[in-house]
């Protein structure tokens, strides 16, 4: 099989500008990039480089200008966000950088969201089977507010892991930790990943974490850089 | 109080923030809905006032059986007021070949001081409302009378000693009323003839009276100065101790209006509530940190309270802009309908309650969970400490509750009306916490359904805490506007009831007993509807259980019925609107005793048993009191304080009266009866009856410009409460949404939540207004109580509807950006 039939993510020609009062600001600008099935990709580069524009455009959470984006097999640039949406809701998981996790709700009712999006049976046993395997059997009741933000994330993770995702989309999940709390998270992300099969796609500054993928993209301008694609050691 | 200068600055801040401004609105809509209402029925009121006092002929009266001083009047006019003088008392009209026992009302140039008097240059000539009684030398009869004497306008009739010249035919008189003990035929003349009659001599039976009219102000000044002075047998009557039904119906509208306004202060207090919990929470990050920085507990209360302060004085001061051009616009629409516009003014007293409401819902709802913010531990910005303990709600509601209390009370000064409405609240709470238990237990449970209302059943079940605090704020918003149409409903319904329209709007009397027979049969053969003949005898009440009445009954002179004689009856069968209170109706087999009416029984202080002794004519008749019967005084049908059993009164010379409904149309037949029967005395009170329906519609009419206000503000702290929880909500649609939920999915399952909310708090609102509306009825407005099914059913449907439509308006910022928009304003 050629890497393009093989790609779970592929974005062509990618560009993405937005309009600031009478200017154009461009985001992103001829992107192109291909991630294979159950491979993990770190995209590394500085604040504003573009990162996490591509991420969501990657993840369909928004349209690009020009371009396409396929994921999991589907066309997600030609889909109106009603489809996109079916599609996230499917396909793909979220890890963010300050959790969002919702405040008034316990760590269970936030990991069951998005099973209530899907036609899962018995949402609240998966729901704290993931909790249990991220450590927090004991926390199910508790709201946000009572939890560190070590534990907060690992509620977010078992919520990305919770439908099942193809693709999993991380956005700099160790930004808001310190470093040995990023460390177990980012051992938690990567065992979740390895035993679920998921794609990974994470954006992070941090060049250990990266390391750990498969292949690391370094961007800047909103451009990947030449020689971008390393294969991690 | 250094510290508070400087961080006064974080109160500017405070403008910007959601929680603040739906406080801010709360307070706005609450103090502009109270003072528009106070404002409102104040206008009202002195509108009514205005049309109703013409029942009196003046604004207020002074009635006594001896002259009244001259000093009492002059001391009214040096304070501006208008007066006037009337003398009332029976005397024998002469005139042609006979003479007539009639009833005179002498009356000076300047009556009446309110009002108009109807009347015709001959019978069969046109009617027209002057604003004076006859001149001198003149005197005005009814058309009757014109036929008893066999006399016509322009021939002379003696009074006494002079004759006067029949100038006009007395139609209605403002102060007529409506009285059966006035049995003869009614005549007025001029005040200044009276002396000249010397008909009035020491002995008579006389009524003097004394009218005035002024400014409210001018009117309670002159009785405060009055007061002290009058003796005894001086009664001071307004409108309200006047007329029965006309002062009922004021009764009513009066409450109707205080009901009115205390549910805007529930729904305010309410509204205001919420939103200070809400901006509370919000607030212990802010407190923690402020904590952190240094700042003491003390300082951090006074820094709060400074800032609720300024919100108060905001929030009132722009609630009472709103008021102003609300009642001016309400104001303008009322005097549209009315026959005589009232200009409209802004009474400072009718503000005030709107300005205690503003203090004690800052004070009671707002402040509570505000000052709690002092005990916030600097720890918070580190972890979160475990949410608000229970002991503190239960001693904010116990404030809340005893506030409410307090301020209905202050309100209304009904306590029935505070309990009623109380009472239908804590049933509310009891039944919503029972519920929602089970409720709630049975939502986490379900999975079936489609993925909308699955999600929406979820949903409910997520956010049982929030969502239960909303559904009971619902749940008593629509108890409250329930409750008004409810009791506006029903007032409707009982003044209908009363006054039908074929209700009785002629009476007959005088009827001898040989023409008992002929009388009926004339009015069934021009197929006049009549319920019944009653037969009557005149008699006072002279002893109860042998000792003197006046003895006997310590608020004998404020009793009108024990100081003139009373129409005594005889029945077999208990009259269809009247209801047995206590004891037994005689049964066919016989009896003895006497039926006595309800309040007059209580009045007098009356026990089952007593034995009553009335003087009629020259005997003395002695009775048990067998059973008290309420009286519908408004029915217009012919109605008596005291019932005997068949057979105690038949050696007495009774004559019989009934009521009749005809058509204004029909008229003619009236001359018909007179000539068949000139002996029975015609009462027409047809007029009266009118006037009684056009205050009703007037107050109708301010009834539903009422409820509809109350209905608005309902609305108002419906969407206040929903927006409380805006934020969370909004930030859940996002990330629902992120997640992968479609906008369909979203709003389907936010609607289908809010309508299930909805539905939920319709029927507890229903279920608690119908308690409510149960007591409010017995106690306050003595209607009969039914249940309104079409209500259980009208209710929660559109109390589902709307909270639908708010749940879809509340989602509408998150439905149409992209998730990516909404990611990057989550992660701000």
């Amino acid at each position: 099989m050629s890497e393009a039939t093989d790609a779970i993510i592929r974005a062509q020609d990618l560009s993405h500008q937005v309009e600031v009062g009478a200017e154009t600001l461009t985001l992103l600008s001829d992107i192109n990039l291909s991630v294979a099935a159950g491979e993990s990709v770190a995209i590394l580069g500085r604040s504003g480089s573009g990162k996490t524009t591509l991420l969501g455009l990657l993840a369909g959470l928004d349209l690009p200008s020009s371009g396409t984006v396929d994921l999991a097999g589907e066309r997600i640039s030609a889909m109106d966000e009603d489809s996109r949406a079916r599609h996230r809701a499917n396909r793909v998981g979220f890890v963010f950088q300050s959790f969002q996790l919702l405040p008034t709700l316990s760590a269970l009712e936030n990991v069951l969201l998005p099973l209530e999006l899907g036609d899962v049976r018995d949402a609240t046993g998966r729901a704290k089977e993931l909790l249990e395997r991220v450590g927090l059997g004991e926390r199910l009741g508790h709201t946000p507010r009572q939890l560190s933000g070590g534990e907060q994330q690992r509620v977010a993770i078992a919520r990305a892991f919770a439908a099942n995702p193809a693709v999993l989309f991380a956005d700099e999940p160790t930004g808001n930790l310190d470093t040995t709390t990023g460390q177990q998270i980012a051992d938690l992300l990567m065992a979740l990943n390895a035993e679920q099969g998921t794609t990974l796609v994470l954006v992070t500054h941090d060049e250990e974490l990266a390391g750990r993928c498969n292949r690391r993209i370094r961007m800047d301008g909103g451009r990947l850089l030449d020689a971008a694609t390393e294969p991690s050691l | 109080m250094s510290g508070l200068h400087r961080l006064g600055w974080l109160s500017r801040r405070d403008w910007r923030q959601r929680d603040v401004r739906v406080m801010l609105a709360s307070l706005m809509v609450a103090v502009g809905i109270v003072a528009t209402i106070g404002l409102f029925a104040d206008h009202l009121q002195r509108t009514i006032m205005t049309s109703a006092t013409s029942f009196l002929a003046a604004d207020r009266q002074l009635a006594s059986s001896h002259p009244l001083p001259e000093a009492f009047r002059s001391e009214a006019e040096n304070r501006g007021m208008a007066t006037a003088r009337q003398i009332a008392f029976a005397t024998m009209l002469q005139g042609g070949e006979g003479m007539e026992l009639v009833r005179v009302r002498a009356v000076d140039g300047d009556y009446p001081l309110r009002g108009e008097v109807e009347i015709q240059d001959a019978p069969g000539e046109p009617r027209r409302m002057v604003g004076h009684g006859p001149q001198e030398g003149g005197i005005w009869v009814n058309s009757r009378l014109l036929r008893l004497l066999d006399v016509a306008p322009g021939d002379r009739v003696g009074v006494g000693d002079v004759r006067l010249r029949i100038t006009g035919v007395l139609v209605r008189s403002p102060d007529a009323g409506f009285d059966l003990a006035a049995l003869a035929p009614r005549v007025m003349m001029h005040h200044a003839d009276v002396e000249a009659a010397g008909v009035v001599q020491p002995g008579s039976r006389v009524t003097y009276r004394d009218l005035y009219a002024g400014t409210e102000s001018q009117l309670s000044g002159f009785h405060e100065w009055l007061q002290p002075r009058l003796r005894e047998g001086q009664r001071w009557r307004s409108v309200e101790d006047g007329q029965a039904g006309v002062s009922d119906a004021l009764d009513r509208a009066e409450r109707f209006l205080l009901l009115g306004g205390s549910l805007a202060v529930l729904l305010a207090a309410v509204a205001v509530a919420v939103a200070s919990r809400q901006y509370a929470l919000g607030q212990r990050d802010t407190v923690a940190l402020l904590k952190t920085l240094g700042l003491d507990g003390r300082t951090i209360g006074r820094l709060y309270l400074l800032r609720l302060g300024l919100w108060g004085v905001v929030g009132t001061g722009l609630g009472l802009l709103l008021a102003l051009p609300l009642f001016a616009v309400l104001a303008h629409i009322a005097n549209r309908f009315l026959e005589e516009p009232v200009a409209w003014q802004v009474s400072p007293t009718a503000l005030l309650p709107a300005l205690v409401t503003a203090f004690v819902a800052l004070f009671a709802f707002a402040w509570p969970p505000i000052r709690r913010l002092r005990g916030v531990t600097a720890m918070q910005v580190l972890r979160a400490a475990p949410g608000e303990q229970g002991r503190w709600v239960v001693l904010d509601l116990t404030v809340a509750v005893v506030a409410i209390f307090g301020l209905l009370w202050f309100y209304s000064g009904e306590v029935w009306l505070v309990l009623a409405l109380l009472g239908g609240l804590a049933a509310l709470l009891a039944v919503l916490t029972l519920l929602s238990a089970g409720i709630v237990s049975i939502l986490g449970r379900i999975r079936g359904g489609n993925r909308a209302w699955r999600l929406a059943l979820v949903a409910l079940y997520r956010h049982r805490r929030s969502g239960l605090a909303q559904m009971s704020v619902f749940a008593m918003v629509l108890m409250l506007a329930a409750t008004l149409f409810l009791t506006r409903s029903a007032l409707l319904e009982d003044w209908h009831r009363q006054l039908p329209e074929d209700a009785p709007n002629h009476f007959l009397i005088n009827i001898a007993p040989e023409k008992v027979e002929a009388v009926g049969d004339f009015l069934e053969a021009h197929g006049m509807s009549f319920e019944a003949l009653y037969p009557m005898v005149r008699g006072r009440l002279v002893r109860i259980n042998g000792e003197p009445v006046r003895q006997a009954v310590s608020k004998h002179d404020e009793i009108g019925a024990l100081n003139r004689d009373l129409n005594l009856t005889w029945m077999a069968e208990l009259p269809s609107d009247n209801r047995l209170q206590r004891g037994q109706w005689w049964d066919d087999t016989g009896g003895e005793g006497v039926s006595v009416e309800a309040e007059l029984f209580e009045e007098m202080g009356l026990s089952m048993g007593d034995e009553l002794t009335f003087r009629i004519g020259g005997q003395q008749v002695t009775a048990p009191v067998r059973s008290v019967r309420s009286v519908q005084w408004e029915s217009m049908r012919p109605n008596f304080f005291m019932v005997f059993a068949p057979g105690k009164l038949d050696n007495l010379s009774a004559t019989w009266l009934t009521s009749f409904h005809l058509e204004e149309g029909r008229k003619d037949l009236l001359n018909e009866l007179g000539r068949q029967f000139p002996a029975v005395s015609i009462l027409e009170v047809d007029h009266f009856i009118e006037r009684i329906r056009s205050i009703i519609a007037q107050v109708t009419r301010a009834m539903e410009a009422l409820l509809s206000m109350i209905l608005v503000s309902a609305l108002l702290v419906m969407a206040a409460v929903v927006s409380a929880t805006l934020g969370a909500r909004q930030r859940e649609g996002a990330l629902l949404r992120t997640l992968g939920a479609r906008r369909g999915l979203l709003v389907g399952s936010s609607m289908l939540e809010f309508a299930l909310m909805g539905l939920i708090a319709g029927f507890l609102g229903v279920l608690a207004a119908e308690l409510a509306v149960w007591a409010l009825q017995y106690r306050l407005f003595e209607g009969s109580f039914r249940l309104h099914a079409e209500l259980w059913l009208v209710l929660p449907a559109v109390s589902a509807l709307v909270l639908a439509l708010m749940g879809r308006w509340q989602l509408s910022p998150v439905l149409n950006v992209s998730p990516m928009l909404l990611l990057r304003r989550l992660e701000d």
